[in-house]
């Protein structure tokens, strides 16, 4: 084995990650190379200065902690209930605004829609509506 | 009671017993997410999270794979998104100029000498973080977790070969880094000129 085969294989077998002849080899170059010899002192003493780093403190309220973590999460599949009701009540405004504005548009012409259906009120005032959904909805994100 | 007995339990509605598992594995997986962010705090958090999912999760869990592997997969890609949302959030805020504003951009970097211990162990962090991600990655499930390559591929999905070639190349750049290169050559051009 030359130099070059082995300097490329020294982190493979400082990691005891290759198969036995290649270890053999490896090692027999190592005996009879100073160089490769040095570059694998300095590798070891480089994953040596790596482990001086210690392993950060366990906190012993940890699994405590994920644990209570689990039931908020389990609780939470109920929070959706809120939403709804916000939703619900947010419909209500918006939808009553909406009619009522349409109820005061129609009374205002009391002359044009006597025989017409609620629904032709609803065509005829296409416009209207488009306006009062606006206005609505002006009124909503003021509030 | 193996992991494969606790799952079962757990899935079978003991979900206490899943307090087993996390006193089984949080030591490591808060070790290895701390040595990827550098930051204990936030690897508190982001393993509280990634014990969360694992249990969101377990249903999908298949014996015949190592619980070690999968949990650790988990690990790695919560907190390979954290270092991706970290890197946008440093971009903007640098492009919005707010980081040059403070103090420690204008001051001088701090110069350490590595035979204080404290300051190798500072230099060896920063070291650390400089290398690439996947250098880096592959580096800390070896060294500190002590996986082997195969457990590695499994965790990562990435084939022996590259495996070998990032550690092998997250090392160099440390011992060039780390100032051990400059000594280590000269033995070298020592040893060889002798």
């Amino acid at each position: 084995m030359n130099c070059k085969k082995a300097s490329r294989l020294l982190s493979t077998y400082q990691d005891r990650e290759l198969n036995s002849a290649l270890e053999q080899e490896v090692e027999l170059h190592l005996r009879d190379c100073r160089a490769c010899r040095t570059e694998w002192r300095g590798l070891q003493e480089l994953v040596g200065s790596l482990k001086l780093l210690p392993p950060p403190a366990a906190d012993p309220h940890f699994p405590a902690k994920v644990m209570a973590g689990l039931q908020v999460k389990r609780a939470g599949k109920f929070r959706l209930l809120p939403a709804a009701a916000y939703a619900l009540v947010f419909l209500t405004i918006f939808l009553s605004g909406f009619f009522l504005q349409l109820s005061f548009d129609s009374a205002a012409r009391t002359e044009k829609p006597q025989a017409a259906t609620f629904t032709a009120v609803l065509l005829e005032n296409q416009g209207l509506r488009l306006q009062a959904v606006h206005d609505n909805t002006l009124i909503i994100f003021a509030w | 009671m193996t992991d494969d007995e606790i799952i079962s339990a757990v899935l079978a509605g003991r979900r206490q017993d899943f307090e087993i598992l996390i006193r089984r594995y949080s030591g490591k997986i808060i070790h290895f997410i701390t040595r990827m962010t550098q930051d204990r705090d936030e690897a508190q958090s982001i393993a509280q999270e990634v014990f969360l999912k694992v249990f969101q999760n377990l249903p999908y869990y298949r014996k015949e794979n190592n619980f070690s592997a999968f949990i650790f997969k988990i690990a790695k890609n919560m907190t390979l998104n954290w270092l991706n949302r970290e890197k946008r959030t440093v971009f903007f805020s640098r492009l919005l100029q707010r980081e040059l504003d403070k103090a420690h951009f204008r001051q001088e970097p701090p110069r350490y000498s590595l035979h204080d211990p404290n300051e190798r162990e500072i230099e060896i962090t920063r070291n650390l973080l400089l290398l690439p991600e996947e250098q880096r990655l592959a580096l800390i499930l070896k060294v500190y977790l002590e996986f082997s390559y195969k457990q590695i591929r499994e965790i990562t999905g990435w084939s022996i070969p590259k495996i070998e070639t990032l550690i092998s190349r997250a090392k160099s750049r440390l011992k060039k880094n780390i100032g051990l290169q400059e000594r280590s050559r000269e033995f070298v051009l020592n040893a060889r000129k002798k």
